[in-house]
């Protein structure tokens, strides 16, 4: 990877150490839509697992909603939902599927969600740092069940990755954030989560309205 | 301390701005609604050559809103890449899939310096055999968004207003009301009544799903039924 005529890198250090072409990616990051995650760890382990949602403003009624889907399947027990720009998104999305699935045909098995989240932050880190690319406007939520339980893990466009056990990125972060230590507790359950995420996005997103009538479904 | 406007060259290629912004994506934009109306009025100019309506295959069709130039560079890639997957698959490109692989090639244009962005917007329409008939708008930044109804070029948002007023309740229109309806946003638009020989239009529809350029007769008919019932 790399173009040929650009054999110099774009991101490269300011005078105060800094990789200015990431921190504006970051930028990007926090103007779009916002996302969030929640991970649950209840002393039952039936009910323990991970959610992720998203706000899906779309630009005009006339677009077909059923066309747009954010949230999306890597393998049958992983899903990623991003915050930024779309197209780039989709790029990580294809790379790390086509990852997931050599990693089955070697060893005949289901890639570990922190092997998947490595290999897609390493192309990540790839775009900082090869020539003639920019990094990926976008963070990810990566969200799977394995062998080690539910995991959560947040990867930014310079290609770190944390575990987390609840986190949000996009627009409106600092209050989803607060909003999120708040609600927390380490004996959640799965549909306490799931209310929670709808919750917290409200705060910036859905209209009081609107969660009326999800609460009085839920009841 | 920070170096400010990525040292002017955020403006030339696509690495991002401080604001996080890719300017190269948005010029394209702009060259978008640049491009504009193209009349046919010059008597040398052959006027069945110019035309924004494509056949990509017997079944798919892409209009393109923009620089002509790359328009035409979209389309070939694209004919080529459909006819490939129907010769690698057996069956041929489904709308979506050809609409996502123009918005994924778009994006590696915004993401590597050594291509610009196209400055082209693309609207990709057949009739998916799941689905039914569908329509996908493809832009500059690698989006692509299915639609009931959209529009692009310089007037575009009076004519996403017009049509979301016409859409707003869902309603079903027959073939004749969508093709009419089309029309009558671009003329609402413009604000000028056109000659069946000064647009282009281009159909899919259930039972028939070639895709088909109407002759100037045909668009003729609708032109009259639309200035009989105002």
């Amino acid at each position: 990877m790399g173009d040929s005529q650009y054999s110099f890198s774009l991101t490269t250090f300011s005078p105060s150490g800094k990789l200015v072409q990431i921190e504006h990616a970051l930028t990007a990051v926090g103007s779009g839509q916002t996302s969030l995650g929640i991970k649950v760890i209840p002393v039952i382990a039936a009910a323990n697992g991970v959610v992720i949602a998203t706000e899906k403003k779309l630009p005009s009624i006339l677009v077909d909603e059923t066309s747009v889907q954010k949230i999306q399947i890597l393998t049958p027990n992983i899903g990623v939902v991003y915050s930024g720009m779309g197209p780039d998104s989709r790029v990580l999305v294809r790379k790390s599927r086509k990852q997931a699935e050599q990693y089955q045909r070697l060893y005949k098995e289901p890639i570990p969600v922190t092997q998947l989240v490595r290999e897609t932050a390493a192309v990540m880190q790839e775009f900082t740092q090869s020539g003639g690319v920019r990094p990926f406007g976008v963070s990810l939520l990566v969200a799977g069940y394995d062998d080690k339980g539910p995991q959560l893990y947040q990867v930014d466009p310079s290609g770190s990755y944390f575990s987390w056990k609840a986190s949000a990125m996009g627009k409106n972060v600092s209050n989803a954030k607060a909003f999120l230590e708040k609600r927390y507790t380490d004996d959640m359950e799965l549909d306490d989560a799931v209310h929670t995420a709808i919750l917290t996005l409200k705060e910036g997103v859905l209209t009081p309205a609107e969660i009326e009538d999800y609460l009085q479904e839920v009841e | 301390m920070s170096r400010g406007s990525g040292g002017g060259y955020d403006r030339h290629i696509t690495i991002f701005s401080p604001e996080g912004r890719l300017f190269q994506v948005e010029y394209a934009f702009k060259a978008v609604k640049a491009a504009g109306v193209t009349s046919i009025g010059d008597k040398l100019l052959d006027p069945t050559s110019v035309t924004h309506l494509f056949p990509i295959t017997k079944f798919l069709g892409l209009l393109a809103t923009g620089t002509t130039a790359d328009a035409r560079t979209l389309v070939q890639q694209a004919r080529n890449e459909a006819a490939e997957f129907r010769f690698k698959y057996g069956y041929e490109m489904p709308v979506d899939v050809l609409a996502k692989w123009i918005a994924d090639k778009s994006q590696v244009y915004t993401q590597h310096a050594y291509m610009r962005p196209l400055g082209v917007v693309a609207m990709v329409l057949g009739l998916d055999d799941e689905f039914g008939p569908r329509l996908f708008k493809c832009d500059p930044a690698g989006h692509f968004f299915g639609h009931k109804a959209t529009s692009a070029g310089l007037k575009e948002q009076e004519a996403i207003n017009f049509l979301e007023k016409k859409m707003k309740n869902d309603p079903s229109f027959s073939y004749e009301e969508t093709v009419q309806t089309a029309i009558s946003a671009l003329q609402s638009v413009l604000q000028e009544d056109f000659k069946a020989t000064e647009i282009e239009v281009g159909v899919v529809r259930e039972g028939n799903p070639v895709f088909r350029v109407l002759s100037t007769e045909e668009i003729d008919e609708h032109l009259t039924a639309i200035s009989e019932r105002d």
